[in-house]
């Protein structure tokens, strides 16, 4: 690990994205965006709504098909086969498909699949990507339910289990992959208050494990003790990206980031 | 009630029965099958497909059964199709079932949240197997009853076949009224058996909603 937090050695970037842009059709969602994620580092995202937090989230895994610039992981292009030509020619599903598998993603609503046990949710991947048997998956996924508290609920459908716990399941989903990083996508904005500590703490654990996380986040709390860098977007621009100390320990430098970070001071969250 | 004209008539009017099953079930799975690859085509293919299917299901929607039967029948030795009236019947089964069924398919698919598939793609599921194991499963829930009905709605269709001298149930019945001047009781016996193809049909749909809706009651 480096000693030196505040400079990025390039071997030391785990994700490197490069004057990263995105359009909706006219609206430009992200624009020239550059930021390096390093391994096991834990990187919040926060800003206003609207602001491309989770278009920026999505980039990384191609969920969105950026439009300008590169995304790596661990050197490698992500989502695109050939970025020399106009128009860009995206990869293969396949090749696709192999990269995502790297990455994991957890997101706002959850999105277990209603039909499965939750150990089958788990299971899904590991037997038709992963290959495992049967037996050997439910054994995997069994751990990863462990991991999240939740190895006697495996039987329980999603509708029977809360809000916490689905979104659990589905962190046990993304980790029984063994990806390289994972990405959350506002993990606890749709759950009930009572219920966001849990989630929370299980994204402790993993960020304490040494796990690589980006965090699109509204829980400032969460950003405050966990990240080691906070990013802040506005209007689709990356304003800073800076240790937590420094985002919420002093009066900030920008005006946008004051004004944002103001309507949690007035609540006590940071 | 004349029991005796049953017992003299009983084996063409089970015979009709047979073909009427016969020319239903055939034709409606067909009818399954293409209306699925439709949908999926219309889905997953290029788009002038799309347009295509478009077109298909709009004629066939908007065209009288029979008219489309008689046309197969008739018009199709004109182009070189010789089809006996099973055949053509069977045919032109799966031709009218198609765009029904793909259209309630196409309801189907899109009634998966994409969140769902997006979380699959993003554990690296191959799009069939999010097929298979994700969109399928649960898109029964929704189309399990309009499929159902359906086909409820072609057992009586089937009906018509008559008209190009298919020997099904509704034909051996005017052959036994015609032949016996007697008109209440063979049409009470048609209605009797077209009854038992429904209750069948709608208790095995019931008993197919049941087992796909299993893991949305809580416990």
């Amino acid at each position: 690990m480096s000693n030196e937090p505040m400079t990025t050695k390039a071997d030391d970037a785990i994700i490197t994205v490069r004057n990263l842009s995105k359009y909706f059709d006219d609206f430009e969602a992200l624009r020239d965006i550059t930021l390096d994620v390093k391994r096991s580092e834990v990187l919040c995202l926060i800003g206003p709504s609207g602001s491309g937090k989770s278009t920026l989230l999505r980039c990384l895994n191609f969920l969105e098909q950026y439009d300008g610039g590169e995304v790596h992981l661990d050197g490698e292009l992500i989502g695109w086969k050939d970025i020399s030509h106009n128009p860009r020619k995206p990869l293969s599903s396949e090749a696709l498909r192999k990269q995502r598998q790297h990455i994991g993603m957890v997101f706002q609503h959850f999105h277990l699949w209603p039909h499965m046990s939750a150990l089958d949710n788990v299971a899904e991947a590991l037997m038709s990507v992963r290959k495992l048997t049967k037996k050997e998956a439910r054994e995997k996924a069994m751990t990863a339910l462990t991991k999240v508290h939740l190895e006697d609920k495996a039987q329980n459908y999603p509708a029977n289990l809360s809000g916490g716990q689905q979104q659990r399941v589905a962190i046990a989903r993304a980790i029984a992959m063994e990806p390289r990083v994972m990405l959350f996508d506002e993990p606890t904005s749709a759950l009930d208050p009572e219920l966001v500590g849990e989630v929370l703490s299980v994204m402790k654990d993993l960020a304490a494990e040494g796990m690589t996380m980006v965090v699109v986040t509204h829980e400032m709390g969460f950003a405050a003790h966990v990240a080691d860098r906070v990013a802040f977007l506005d209007s689709g621009r990356l304003v800073t990206c800076v240790p937590p100390q420094e985002m919420f320990g002093r009066e900030p430098d920008d005006a946008r980031v004051r004004s944002f970070l103001q309507t949690y001071r007035e609540r006590n969250v940071v | 009630m004349e029991t005796e004209l049953f017992v003299r008539y009983g084996p063409a009017l089970l015979y009709g029965f047979g073909i009427t099953i016969l020319c239903w079930l055939v034709g409606s799975i067909g009818g399954v099958i293409v209306g699925f690859l439709l949908a999926c085509l219309n889905r997953w293919g290029p788009r002038f497909i799309g347009w295509v299917i478009y077109a298909y299901v709009e004629v066939i929607r908007g065209t009288p059964f029979m008219i489309q039967l008689f046309i197969l029948y008739y018009g199709g030795p004109y182009i070189g199709l010789l089809l006996t009236p099973v055949q053509a019947g069977i045919i032109s089964f799966i031709i009218y079932g198609s765009p029904y069924f793909a259209e309630i398919f196409r309801s189907g698919f899109n009634a998966i949240p994409k969140g769902q598939i997006e979380a699959a793609r993003c554990v690296g599921l191959p799009e069939s197997r999010i097929l298979w194991r994700i969109i399928l499963p649960q898109m029964l829930v929704p189309i399990t009853a309009p499929l159902t009905n359906f086909f409820i709605i072609l057992t009586k269709e089937t009906a018509i076949l008559s008209v190009v001298t298919v020997p099904e149930l509704l034909f051996q019945t005017q052959t036994m009224a015609a032949e016996t001047f007697t008109f209440v009781e063979p049409f009470l016996v048609l209605s009797l058996f077209y009854w038992l193809m429904v209750v069948v049909t709608g208790w095995i749909g019931a008993r197919v909603e049941q087992r796909v809706t299993r893991h949305l009651k809580r416990a």
